[in-house]
């Protein structure tokens, strides 16, 4: 088993043990190992999405009729789902988790990348949305807080990983 | 001759069981919907304009024993319709489609959708992967169509071709706010509505 897959293992368990029946996903290079074990989990409901505002609105309607749920994607998704995570947080108020990769940050290695790192958190504080950052695996259970904090907040509460958090020590 | 949005509704409405839960999209759809006084445990899904699509998709993978009927206007779905690869990938079979066209975004004033005056709806469901989509340009046939998609089994969608009918905002928001209406809707649900 690589470094990538044993935190995959430990990213999962944790969203299985925050109780996460319904997750939503677009892809990214760091969360293809989650995504995998996501799909193959016999107690999650996996939908993939096109975009990331269609996995905010499944993840609100599942948390309209009483599941936890989880969007899994990319930074990129949140700047791209605003809109709909704001209308979610604070017009409806309903709870669920954003698990995104944290692209663009100081480890990454891509130029086309970089520009997510400098604006997402920035973006989430506009949106008044709470946000966590989990630097490594060892620290995978802000997870659980995070979904129980979104439950208790009536909104979205979203969880940056960054590049070790996902891969280990390849990173 | 296409049908008015009232007795589109009126349609939806005659063939819904007690227990169907509806959500109903923004603008002139739920306008209509909220005229058609249904008895059904509704959620209304307001804003953001384009996901109440997938909002009735996460409803009905979080309530598998009860059938969710989802009635959208075109320009909501035209929003986003990326979103019925991710339907008919998930393909809950207690999921249903019911989408009102006339090609006008009525509440901002009648504008035209994108698209040529061929677009079918039905067409790009079924290009997306549902097994079941169909077009109604009459009372006829909007009655047979949705005999078929309400009584039949699986997920399916029906595009009801409706007038062009001003429905601009009304003057008063209401008494309650979506949070609000959100809880009594959980409420209602927890109480086996």
């Amino acid at each position: 088993m690589t470094a990538a897959e044993r935190c995959a293992d430990l990213i999962v368990a944790e969203l299985v043990a925050a109780g996460v029946s319904v997750a939503a996903s677009l892809p990214d290079a760091w969360l293809a190992h989650v995504i995998d074990r996501v799909d193959a989990h016999d107690r999650i409901r996996h939908v993939r999405v096109a975009r990331e505002d269609d996995g905010v609105g499944v993840c609100a309607g599942a948390s309209l009729g009483g599941e936890r749920a989880a969007l899994i994607c990319q930074n990129a998704g949140i700047l791209l789902a605003a809109n709909a995570l704001a209308g979610y947080a604070f017009h409806h108020q309903l709870p669920f988790l954003v698990l995104a990769a944290y692209r663009g940050s100081r480890e990454d290695r891509y130029y086309y990348q970089m520009y997510k790192g400098l604006v997402t958190e920035p973006v989430l504080a506009g949106l008044q949305l709470v946000h966590h950052v989990v630097e490594t695996a060892q620290d995978v259970a802000l997870i659980g807080d995070a979904m129980r904090e979104a439950f208790l907040l009536r909104r979205p509460v979203v969880v940056l990983l960054r590049r070790a958090a996902l891969l280990g020590e390849e990173a | 001759m296409a049908i008015r949005r009232a007795d589109a509704a009126r349609l939806v409405r005659e063939r819904l069981r007690a227990s169907d839960i509806v959500v109903c999209s923004l603008g002139s759809t739920g306008r209509a919907w909220r005229e058609a006084a249904a008895p059904n445990l509704t959620y209304w899904a307001s804003d953001p304009m384009g996901t109440a699509p997938a909002l009735a998709l996460g409803l009905a993978l979080a309530l598998p024993r009860r059938r969710v009927v989802l009635l959208e206007g075109d320009g909501d779905l035209a929003m986003n319709l990326g979103v019925l690869l991710a339907i008919a990938g998930a393909a809950p079979a207690n999921l249903r489609l019911a989408v009102f066209v006339n090609g006008r975004y009525e509440t901002g004033g009648g504008q035209p959708l994108p698209g040529g005056e061929g677009r079918s709806f039905a067409a790009i469901a079924r290009g997306a992967g549902f097994a079941r989509a169909s077009e109604a340009r009459d009372a006829a046939a909007a009655a047979s169509a949705l005999d078929a998609l309400l009584g039949d089994e699986g997920l399916g969608l029906v595009a009801l071709h409706i007038e062009a009918e001003p429905s601009p905002y009304p003057a008063d928001p209401g008494p309650t706010s979506q949070a609000e209406d959100r809880a009594a809707f959980q409420r209602r649900l927890a109480e086996g509505s």
